[in-house]
C-alpha cells in the first residue's frame, strides 16, 4: 500500500504580490500543464447577480491587453495545446498543456489576462458571451430530461442564503441584467495575484518556472482585501426531510438522494468518499447488487452515487436510481433510502471496503497519470489547504477508512430526518 | 504596471518520442505494447474482429448486448461473484465498440494487471450466457436505449446516417442499434455472435511500465482456449453522393433548441488523402478556433458550440457538422453553416489558419498521449488500420509538412455543400416555414 499519493517532487515558492507559484517536474513526457486556480466561484455571487462567475471565465478567453479578442486560444492551439477553464461553487480554474517549448507563451497569456483584462473587456464582448451562456444554460440544462436535476437539489439542500443555495450557472434573469461594470469590479475583485496559485506540472524545472513567474506576473499588483464569501460551514438541519416531486418530459422516473456530508479535505468526508463508492460505483456495489440485480427496480446503467468535491461547506453525497419499466417512483424511491440506511444497520464487510478502495486507487492514480491532472490536484490542495503537498494526503486518507467509520458517518450525516429527496415523473403519469 | 507586451516565441523544440512498441506472437495471439517506464497505471485491452460491421442488417446492437451479458457470470462465477473479484482489483470491464473493432479493457495498477487480464479473458471466452440473463441483458440495453433516444440528438443522427448510407446496409444504421433492433434479438443471436467472433484470438494491447510485466503470461491468458483464423474483412465500400441538398425535420415539440446534424459521405480511412483532409476539417470545424465556431458561436452567438469534421473507418468515412441552436435562429444558423463550409471548399484555406491547424494536430499527439489508456488507443489504430509502429512519429511529419495548396485542394474535392444532407431535430412547428424560406433545399418531415 502506498504511503503517498504524490511520488513526485514538489517546490513552491510566493512572488511579493502574493502569487504562489508550485512546481513538480517530470521529464517523462516533452509536455508542460499550466494551471491557474482563482479563489472565486459561484459562492461569492451576492443575490442578482447569479451565473456572474461563470459568464466572467467565458470573458478571460476574449482578449486582454496584449492579446487580441480570440487570439488566446489561437495562440495555445497553434502551438498544439489543449486548454480549458471550469467555474464550480468554490473556485475557477484554467488550464492548458502544451509541448514544453511553449511554456513562456502559456505563461505570459495567462498574467496578460490576470494583469490586462479590464481595459480590454468590451460590451459587444459580454453580450456575446452572455449569449453563449444563455446556449450553454439550454444545451446542458433545458433541453435534456433530468438536466436540470443539480439546480434543484441545490436549494433544497442548502438553505438561502448559503453560498452554495444557488447553481454556478446563474439565472436566466440575472445573466439579462448583467452589466459591464459589474464584470469590470468583479476582475478587480478577485483576479488578483494574492487570490491565485499557478502551478507547472511536466518538462520544466523549478528554478526555470519560477524565474519566468517572476518575468511574467511580478510586475502586477497584489489588491490585498480581497473579500470573503459569505461562511457556509455550518448549515442547520432541519429536522424534516426536504422532498420535491417535478413531472417532467423524461422517459422514466428516477429519484436522487442527497444529503450533506463534511467539507472535502476533511476525514469526515474521505469516510463520505469511500461510503459513497461502497453505495453506488460499479456492479459490485450495494445499490446495483440489491436495486439493479437483486430486487430488479433500477436499471443497471443508470444507478449510482457519489460526492461532490466541495470544500467550503459540507459537500453533498448523492445516490441516484432510474425505474425500470413497470416500476412505480414510490417503490424505487423507498428501496434507494432503504440502502442507503442500511449504512448506519448494516456492516460493511471487508470485501465491500478493499473493493471500494481499490477503485479508488485506480480512480486516484488515472488522476495523476497526466501532467494536467497533477497539476489541478497541486492547484487544488494550495488553493484550498495552503500547501500542495497534502494533495499526497488524499489516497492514504482513503485507504484508512474503517468499516467503523462508515456506520457513525451513516448515523450521524444520511439520516432519514435530514434527507432530500427530488423525484422526476414521467408526463404521462401526471 | 508592466505586463511584458511582447509575446515570447517558442524555446528549443524537445525531440517528439512514441513510447517504443513492441509486437510479440504469443499462444495464436499477437501482442503489441507500449513501455511506460515509471507509470504506476496499465491498461490491458482486448481487441477484437467483432465491430458493428460484423452484425448483420437487422441485428444491431447485438455486440452492445453481448458486451453487457459477459459481464452476467462466467464458467466460473456468478455475476456478483465475477463483479467482485474484478473490482476488488480496482476495476470495471470497460467495453468500446466501433464500426471495425471490440474492445474490452482492464486499467489498474501494474502489479494487478495479469489478474486483471485472467478475469478479462475469463468474461470475454468462457461467460456463462444464461437465456434468462441474456433476455434480461437484453431489455434492459433496449431501455437504455430508449433513455438515451429522448435526449437531442440520437434519432438526428439516425436519420442522417440511414439517408447518407441507405437503412439497406448495417452502415446505414445506428452503431450501437436502435431501441427495436435491440428489443428484437433473440438469445441465439447472442449465443451465435459469441462463438463467431468471441473465439478468436485477437490482438492483446498492453500500455504500461514494461519492465513490471511479462507479456508472455499477460498473452497466454488473454488467448488460451481460443481458434480460428483472421477472417475476411472486406474492402472500401463505393457510397454515392446524393443528387442534391435536401433538409429532413424531425420533431421534437416544445425544444428550445434546434439539434442540427449537416452531412455527407467521404473517403474511407485508408484513403491517401487522409492528412490534408484531416487539416481542411481542422480549419473548418474540428477545433474552438475553426471558421464555423468562430462564426457560429463567437461572432453571432447562437450556439455553445458547433464542430464539424470528417470521421472513417475500414471501409467508409462521413463529413459531418453537429450543434444545438436556439430555436429562433435555426434557419439563420444553417445559411451561415451552409455558407462556410461552401467558402472553404470554393476559396481553401488560408496558411494562418492552417498554421494553426497543423500545429495543433502535431502538437496533440505530445499532449494527449499521455495516459496509458490514451496510449492503449494509439495502439489500437496502429493495430486496426495496419500501420507500422512509427506512425504516431510519421503522422507528425506529415502534419507539418502539409501545405495550403494540399489542404485547399482537399477542401475542393472533399466538401460537398451541394449535396449536403441537413437533418433538423427542433420544434418543427415553430421552424418548419423559416426552413422552407431559406432556400437551402427541399423540407421533408421525417416519419416515426
Amino acid at each position: 500500500m502506498p504511503d503517498s499519493g504524490y511520488p513526485w517532487p514538489i517546490e513552491t515558492t510566493r512572488l511579493d504580490n502574493g502569487l504562489r507559484v508550485v512546481v513538480s517536474e517530470d521529464r517523462t513526457a516533452p509536455a508542460v500543464a499550466v494551471n491557474l486556480w482563482y479563489d472565486v466561484g459561484s459562492r461569492h455571487e451576492p443575490t442578482g447577480q447569479t451565473g456572474f462567475a461563470h459568464l466572467f471565465e467565458h470573458l478571460m478567453f476574449e482578449g486582454s491587453v496584449n492579446v487580441a479578442k480570440t487570439e488566446h486560444m489561437k495562440l495555445i492551439q497553434g502551438s498544439g495545446g489543449s486548454l480549458n477553464a471550469t467555474t464550480n461553487p468554490d473556485r475557477t480554474n484554467y488550464f492548458e498543456t502544451v509541448p514544453a517549448e511553449h511554456l513562456e507563451l502559456a505563461l505570459w497569456l495567462e498574467a496578460d489576462r490576470m494583469g490586462g483584462l479590464v481595459p480590454a473587456l468590451t460590451q459587444e464582448t459580454l453580450d456575446n458571451q452572455r449569449d453563449v451562456v444563455k446556449n450553454e444554460r439550454r444545451q446542458r440544462y433545458e433541453n435534456v430530461p433530468y438536466g436540470d436535476a443539480w439546480l434543484r437539489l441545490l436549494p433544497l439542500l442548502y438553505p438561502p442564503g448559503h453560498p452554495y443555495h444557488h447553481a454556478t450557472i446563474g439565472s436566466m434573469a440575472d445573466l439579462n441584467a448583467a452589466d459591464l461594470a459589474t464584470f469590470q469590479a468583479f476582475h478587480q475583485t478577485y483576479y488578483a495575484p494574492d487570490n491565485a496559485v499557478l502551478t507547472v506540472v511536466g518538462d520544466a524545472t523549478a528554478a526555470e518556472v519560477f524565474t519566468l513567474a517572476q518575468r511574467y506576473f511580478g510586475a502586477i499588483p497584489a489588491r490585498g482585501d480581497i473579500p470573503a464569501a459569505p461562511d457556509g460551514h455550518t448549515v442547520a438541519g432541519t429536522g424534516r426531510p426536504a422532498v420535491e416531486t417535478v413531472t417532467a418530459d423524461v422517459p422514466a422516473a428516477r429519484v436522487y438522494v442527497a444529503h450533506r456530508t463534511h467539507p472535502f479535505g476533511s476525514t469526515g468526508y474521505d469516510v463520505a468518499t469511500v461510503a459513497a463508492t461502497v453505495l453506488g460505483s460499479g456492479r459490485g456495489s450495494r445499490l446495483y447488487q440489491r436495486l439493479a440485480d437483486g430486487e430488479r427496480l433500477a436499471q443497471p446503467d443508470l444507478v449510482g452515487a457519489y460526492g461532490v468535491d466541495l470544500a467550503h461547506a459540507p459537500a453533498p453525497v448523492i445516490a441516484t436510481a432510474t425505474a425500470r419499466p413497470g416500476v412505480s417512483a414510490e417503490r424505487l424511491a423507498a428501496g434507494v433510502a432503504e440502502v442507503v440506511d442500511e449504512l448506519a444497520t448494516v456492516p460493511v464487510t471487508a470485501t465491500e471496503l478493499d473493493r471500494a478502495k481499490a477503485l479508488l486507487s485506480t480512480a486516484w492514480w488515472r488522476q495523476m497519470s497526466t501532467v494536467d491532472g497533477r497539476a489541478d490536484a497541486l492547484g487544488r490542495y494550495a488553493t484550498q489547504f495552503g500547501d500542495p503537498a497534502r494533495t499526497a494526503d488524499r489516497l492514504p486518507g482513503w485507504l484508512s477508512v474503517t468499516a467503523g467509520q462508515i456506520a457513525e458517518l451513516a448515523a450521524d450525516v444520511l439520516t432519514p430526518a435530514d434527507r432530500v429527496t427530488l423525484t422526476y415523473l414521467p408526463e404521462e403519469t401526471r | 504596471m508592466t505586463l511584458i507586451t511582447t509575446r515570447p516565441g517558442p524555446g528549443t523544440a524537445r525531440p517528439y518520442r512514441f513510447p517504443s512498441v513492441v509486437r510479440r506472437d504469443v499462444a495464436g495471439g499477437r501482442v503489441v505494447a507500449a513501455h511506460l517506464p515509471g507509470q504506476n497505471l496499465a491498461v490491458a485491452l482486448l481487441l477484437l474482429d467483432a465491430g458493428a460491421g460484423r452484425e448483420p442488417v437487422g441485428k444491431e446492437g447485438l455486440g452492445a448486448v453481448l458486451a453487457k451479458a459477459l459481464e452476467e457470470g462466467t464458467a466460473q462465477r456468478d455475476a456478483t461473484a465475477f463483479a467482485l473479484a474484478v473490482e476488488g482489483l480496482g476495476t470495471e470491464l470497460a467495453t468500446g465498440l466501433d464500426w471495425d473493432s471490440f474492445q474490452v479493457s482492464v486499467q489498474v495498477p501494474v502489479d494487478r494487471l495479469g489478474a486483471a487480464v485472467e478475469l478479462l479473458a475469463e468474461a470475454v471466452r468462457t461467460p456463462r450466457l444464461d437465456p434468462d440473463d441474456v433476455r434480461r441483458v437484453r431489455d434492459d440495453e433496449a431501455t437504455a436505449l430508449r433513455m438515451d433516444w429522448a435526449n437531442p440528438g440520437p434519432r438526428a443522427d439516425a436519420v442522417l446516417r440511414a439517408d447518407l448510407f441507405g437503412a439497406d446496409n448495417r452502415w446505414g444504421r445506428p452503431l450501437y442499434g436502435d431501441p427495436g433492433s435491440v428489443a428484437g434479438l433473440d438469445v441465439e443471436d447472442v449465443t451465435v455472435f459469441h462463438s463467431e467472433w468471441f473465439l478468436r484470438p485477437g490482438t492483446l494491447i498492453v500500455a504500461g511500465d514494461l519492465d513490471r510485466l511479462d507479456l508472455d503470461a499477460l498473452g497466454a491468458a488473454a488467448f488460451a482456449g481460443t481458434g480460428g483464423g483472421p477472417a475476411e474483412q472486406g474492402g472500401p465500400i463505393e457510397v454515392p453522393l446524393p443528387a442534391g441538398r435536401r433538409i429532413i425535420l424531425v420533431d421534437r415539440p416544445g425544444s428550445v433548441q434546434s439539434t442540427l446534424r449537416l452531412g455527407h459521405p467521404a473517403p474511407h480511412r485508408a484513403h491517401p488523402d487522409h492528412v490534408p483532409m484531416t487539416l481542411a476539417g481542422t480549419v473548418l470545424g474540428g477545433a474552438f478556433t475553426s471558421r464555423l465556431n468562430h462564426l457560429i458561436r463567437e461572432v453571432r452567438g447562437y450556439t455553445y458550440g458547433i464542430r464539424g469534421d470528417f470521421a472513417s473507418s475500414r471501409r467508409f468515412g462521413r463529413f459531418a457538422v453537429s450543434s444545438g441552436v436556439q430555436t429562433a435562429v435555426t434557419a439563420p444558423a444553417l445559411v451561415e453553416a451552409v455558407g462556410e463550409i461552401s467558402r472553404t471548399r470554393a476559396g481553401g484555406v488560408t496558411e494562418d489558419e492552417l498554421a494553426v491547424a497543423r500545429s495543433w494536430r502535431a502538437g496533440q499527439l505530445s499532449v494527449e498521449l499521455q495516459s496509458p489508456r490514451a496510449i492503449a488507443s494509439a495502439l489500437t489504430t496502429l493495430v486496426v488500420h495496419d500501420l507500422p509502429d512509427d506512425y504516431h512519429a510519421r503522422l507528425r511529419e506529415a502534419l507539418l509538412a502539409a501545405d495550403v495548396a494540399q489542404v485547399s485542394a482537399a477542401a475542393a474535392t472533399h466538401l460537398h455543400p451541394e449535396a449536403l444532407t441537413l437533418v433538423i431535430e427542433g420544434d418543427a412547428a415553430a421552424i418548419r416555414d423559416e426552413l422552407v424560406a431559406s432556400g437551402l433545399g427541399e423540407v421533408t418531415d421525417h416519419v416515426g
